[in-house]
């Protein structure tokens, strides 16, 4: 039953910020931008270096995995702040906290609008990004690798979506302190940079040459999804202790 | 009723849970407040302030009113037979599938009052509901309210500045200022309360100025004003005083064509109380 009316506000929360130009044009191209890139890149050494494609391919793999996170969450805290800020900012809140919604559906429900789109935008680009890889190794008659490979998939998979729930609560904490989308795009937008520096961290793990030392990206992988870990508790207990309707209404 | 500050929307805004009072209890249809307020949700319809500006812009008039109705838990087959039937009452059936952002500011208002309508609410906390309506929309609002309170039993809770519309509509009405109720009761005990007070209206044949003069001598009479071709005044006690002011102008050569009681408003009474407290 709470899932239900909180599928309801994510819905209409989602579609509300479908209809913000800025929101639908940024998440179409942050969806677009990683796997274009991604499958560019592979695409380019087959067809100038065939040969060293299985070779290089995994060698770049802990540099694109994070980027194609990076693009996939970025718009999480696009749609959150048009579903927290914007609701405010319409005067639409006032009726809807009127209804019978409890906080915790309220709060269930603006976590969900940014938390599903975001999941799908992220599973897609893997997804997409993995299907490209394999045609092009086929096509070029070398045996099919896996790009994001299984250390990726591991940090993307797991700690991503731990870093967008992260990533929502910190909008729900910015929500109550600011009065603008734009603020709240702005102060998520510096937020958002701190994040991604776990993301980044696998990158720290290639050598001078290129070389990738696996158990290095694996250990650094692993450490990225603690720190989103401890991230997500922190700024989730702080999001549901500090979501009230005298402080959403008061601002 | 009360001026602008004197805390009728903070009074709303309580009584629909949207803010804790910071003392003092309030319980709507039975339950509390601050102990029951998603039970005091599910018993109320809200028309906040400003209401045509709460409405959700790019959604269409139908689907405002549908995003609701899955709130409020309305039965899905029901929720498109109740909404075509207050769409049509309020004359925006034919709108509805234009974004409610692009209605005007009195069919905004109409929706926000369909919205709040749509679950048929037992209790109804309306915030000014026909501050931007034309006096046709208006009357039609308050007849539907009328036939509302009556059909479903509903209770309707209405901040106004409109206190002919409150007159017309009201059962009860509270008189608040910072915060605080100056006066409150039946309609008609009110209305009956002020007219002991008294004001009448005296049209002479003859010689305005000598009825004037007259009028002022008596102790009685604590005011009394020329206009264009009558007095008005105010006479206290009017039913042991009124004839002895009738008598003294007859006496002395007044000739009167009329001498009448003004139908007492709110307004009077409006005026009266926030006046006394100035």
């Amino acid at each position: 039953m709470v899932l239900r009316k909180s599928l309801i506000v994510a819905k209409a929360d989602l579609r509300m910020a479908m209809k913000v130009k800025m929101v639908k044009y940024s998440l179409v191209i942050m969806s677009l931008m990683a796997p274009i890139m991604a499958i560019g890149l592979v695409l380019l050494i087959a067809l100038t270096a065939p040969a060293i494609l299985v070779t290089t391919i995994p060698m770049l793999d802990s540099l694109f995995a994070p980027m194609i996170g990076i693009m996939a969450i970025i718009p999480a805290t696009m749609i959150s702040a048009n579903a927290l800020v914007g609701e405010r900012e319409q005067n639409t809140l006032e009726p809807l906290l009127c209804t019978p919604l409890t906080n915790r559906e309220l709060l269930i429900g603006k976590v969900l609008s940014s938390f599903i789109p975001t999941i799908i935008l992220l599973l897609g680009s893997v997804l997409i990004t993995e299907i490209a890889t394999i045609i092009i190794f086929a096509s070029v008659g070398a045996n099919p690798v896996l790009f994001p490979g299984t250390a990726s998939l591991y940090l993307l998979l797991v700690a991503g979506p731990i870093l967008i729930v992260a990533i929502v609560s910190v909008m729900i904490l910015i929500s109550g302190k600011v009065k603008r989308v734009y603020e709240a795009y702005q102060s998520s937008g510096a937020i958002v940079i701190v994040f991604l520096i776990p993301m980044l961290l696998p990158m720290m793990s290639t050598s001078d040459l290129g070389n990738v030392n696996v158990n290095l990206v694996w250990l650094s992988n692993t450490i990225t999804l603690l720190i989103a870990s401890v991230l997500a508790i922190i700024t989730s207990a702080l999001a549901i202790s500090r979501f009230n309707r005298d402080r959403m209404v008061s601002m | 009723m009360g001026p602008n500050g004197a805390g009728k929307s903070t009074t709303i805004r309580l009584l629909c849970t949207l803010l804790t009072p910071s003392e003092g209890t309030a319980s709507v249809g039975g339950f509390d407040i601050v102990e029951s307020p998603v039970s005091v949700r599910e018993i109320i319809g809200v028309m906040p302030e400003e209401s045509n500006h709460t409405l959700y812009p790019t959604m269409s008039t139908y689907e405002n009113l549908e995003y609701f109705g899955k709130l409020y838990e309305i039965p899905e087959a029901e929720i498109p037979e109740r909404i075509e039937e207050l769409l049509n009452f309020m004359g925006l059936w034919e709108r509805k599938d234009d974004p409610a952002g692009e209605l005007s500011t009195g069919n905004r208002q109409r929706l926000a009052l369909c919205r709040a309508l749509l679950h048929r609410p037992k209790v109804l906390l309306l915030d000014e509901p026909t501050s931007a309506l034309d006096p046709i929309a208006s009357k039609k609002v308050r007849e539907l309210i009328l036939s509302l309170a009556e059909k479903y039993k509903q209770t309707f809770f209405i901040n106004s500045h409109n206190l002919a519309e409150v007159q017309r509509i009201c059962d009860r009405i509270a008189i608040i200022d910072k915060g605080r109720i100056l006066l409150s009761g039946k309609t008609e005990e009110l209305r009956s309360k002020l007219q002991a007070s008294q004001n009448f209206t005296i049209r002479v044949y003859n010689d305005l100025e000598k009825a004037l003069s007259i009028a002022k001598s008596m102790e009685f009479v604590t005011s009394a004003e020329k206009e264009v071709d009558s007095l008005q005044v105010t006479i206290e006690d009017p039913i042991g005083n009124n004839s002895t002011l009738m008598q003294s102008l007859l006496s002395q050569g007044v000739r009167i064509i009329e001498f009448a009681e003004e139908a007492a408003t709110l307004e009077d009474l409006y005026l009266d109380v926030i006046g006394g407290v100035a």
